[in-house]
């Protein structure tokens, strides 16, 4: 148990030191933004025109004039209750909004997921059975050019032939299940195209493991050998992948709800860039990166339950 | 290796001669011809690709964008080069407080999505060719940090090392001398993929308007005036994704085509 819970405890503490420095780096990236941050909130909250002594009093309010690490502590304290601040739009709080936003986001990620999860792996496993082969040459081809085509471009171009020229499936908004069709095979094939290939290599490197052989010389059967043998050596670098691919999958999210007018994270994000709503984009940047801490956290808690060679050294 | 070679050779060949070879000036505004389609003439002469919502023509636009497109790519990727392979041959030569100061400094960065990450500074910072490239830049060193320490690590046990410090070599000419040509295979790999990659978020911050300004051709941009005319002129939206693919696929293959060149070499059968 001792053996577990050490290297779980140091990855504990890296992943709360990265979240801190997180934290910093997003708030140092406000603090540089270009303008005055008190001006801008007190034009959101009064618009026309603002005399300065009101500047200077939200300045104070927002605890902006107290210097760099002064105002990053006004800054975390609420944050590390949960509070992400008012919008210097509208005036309300981020959080429902962004809660909101979420709602629409998740189920986008994990229908992309299912998308390529559901192409990668019958394309995978068709490729292997005969390295080298048509099918195997046609999956490894597609997973490049797959790779190469941008989230936007390919979801402008389904919309183009499944919204405007066959007028199949709604192109704009998230009203219906339909909806989630264009948005979700536009994710899911670009994460097809990597998680195939990592598949495929796994797969290839998984049999030419010399204990194979000897495997079959025993005489256990081929079933048995792949479900006992291949399956968790193939599985490692999969656990890697979908950890990976939640990085593609928010980032293609942001791309495709823009595409597809979603009002999910992505829009979020852009429309409050465009509104210079600062508050919102830090929101949406931490959210990012705390998912990410997290899914890298269990990622390695995976690992070491799957692949015993882990524990052992580290 | 030879196709990897000359297609590095066209996309310089494009990027620094692409608006020479633009048949009209990319700026040129024509509205009363705007939007025609591909192969046709209007008073200022043959449009190939057609021409975009203010009448300029597209070809021109398309090879005047690959300087912007692939040039600021390199940019990026060069400084991410330089940036990461020192701070991951710090971590490997510096001990135990620098690898763990650097290695956490990687872990940070790597805590948010690159790309959203990419969107939220170049939006923040304002639209600027300066803040796209300090965008990318930041979210993009990551990868060459990781990679150069790992192999540092391997390289700093070696007795040639140990030599060349007991010869009183400084840390700067044996990070050159001795890890440089360690390094540097691995590290050209790794540049390809993120030279591709740069491609990639460059049009797409492009594409979401937080790119290179207006009424620069870039590839992204080209296709964000072009998403609002898909239903009368579909066409105009293939060209700029088609231009980005074909860059990202011929870089990713020639990667792809070191690694394998490289790993023959290394391993001789």
């Amino acid at each position: 148990m001792r053996a577990l819970a050490v290297p779980l405890a140091g990855a504990l503490v890296r992943a709360a030191v990265t979240l801190g420095g997180a934290a910093l780096a997003t708030f140092a990236l406000l603090w540089h933004a270009p303008g005055d941050p008190a001006l801008a909130i007190a034009l959101a909250r009064f618009d026309a025109v603002v005399p300065a002594e009101v500047v200077e009093r939200i300045r104070a309010e927002a605890g902006l004039d107290a210097g760099f690490w002064r105002a990053f502590g006004n800054w975390l304290g609420p944050l590390l209750r949960g509070d992400l601040g008012n919008s210097t739009v509208t005036g309300r709080p981020v959080r429902p909004d962004l809660l909101a936003a979420v709602r629409l986001t998740a189920p986008l990620a994990l229908a992309g997921l299912a998308v390529g999860v559901a192409l990668a792996v019958p394309l995978a496993l068709l490729a292997v059975r005969r390295p080298g082969g048509a099918i195997d040459r046609g999956a490894v081809a597609l997973a490049s050019l797959g790779a190469a085509v941008p989230a936007y471009w390919l979801g402008l171009l389904l919309v183009l032939l499944f919204a405007v020229e066959l007028g199949w499936l709604p192109a704009m908004g998230a009203r219906t299940p339909q909806h989630l069709v264009l948005p979700a095979l536009t994710l899911g094939l670009g994460v097809a195209a990597s998680l195939t290939r990592i598949l495929r290599s796994g797969l290839l490197e998984a049999r030419g493991a010399p204990f194979l052989p000897a495997l079959v010389r025993r005489g256990v059967p081929r079933g048995r050998i792949a479900r006992d043998h291949v399956a968790p050596h193939a599985a490692i670098p999969v656990v890697t992948v979908l950890g990976l691919e939640l990085a593609f999958l928010l980032e293609g999210a942001v791309i495709v709800e823009v595409i597809f007018a979603r009002p999910g994270l992505g829009r979020f994000l852009v429309d409050a860039i465009g509104a210079r709503d600062l508050p919102k984009v830090q929101a949406v940047v931490l959210l990012t990166a705390i998912v990410f801490v997290v899914v890298n956290l269990a990622v390695d808690a995976i690992y070491r339950r799957v692949d015993p060679r882990i524990g052992a050294d580290a | 290796m030879r196709s990897a070679a000359a297609v590095a050779l066209l996309l310089a060949v494009l990027a620094a001669f692409g608006p020479a070879l633009a048949p009209h000036d990319p700026s040129a505004i024509d509205i009363p011809n705007r939007l025609a389609p591909p192969a046709s003439v209007t008073p200022n002469g043959l449009m190939p690709l057609g021409t975009d919502a203010l009448g300029r023509c597209i070809l021109s636009r398309l090879l005047a964008g690959a300087r912007w497109s692939l040039g600021l790519a390199f940019v990026v990727s060069a400084l991410g080069l330089a940036i990461g392979s020192a701070l991951g041959v710090i971590a490997a030569m510096g001990g135990r407080a620098a690898d763990w100061t650097v290695m956490r400094l990687t872990d940070t960065a790597l805590a948010f999505p690159e790309l959203v990450a990419a969107i939220a500074i170049a939006g923040v910072l304002g639209p600027s060719t300066e803040s796209l490239i300090f965008a990318l830049t930041v979210t993009g060193w990551m990868r060459y940090a990781r990679v150069a320490r790992g192999i540092g690590l391997s390289v700093a046990g070696r007795g040639y090392v140990l030599q060349a410090r007991l010869a009183g070599l400084s840390p700067l000419a044996i990070a050159w001398w001795h890890y440089g040509p360690s390094l540097a295979p691995s590290l050209a790999v790794v540049w390809t993929g993120m030279f591709a990659r740069a491609i990639l978020g460059i049009s797409a911050l492009g594409f979401l308007g937080v790119g290179v300004p207006p009424p620069a051709p870039e590839w992204g941009a080209m296709l964000l005036d072009a998403r609002v005319h898909m239903r009368s002129s579909p066409l105009q939206m293939v060209w700029p994704g088609l231009a980005v693919v074909v860059c990202v696929l011929a870089i990713n293959l020639a990667g792809d085509a070191l690694r394998d060149a490289l790993a023959r070499g290394a391993h001789p059968t």
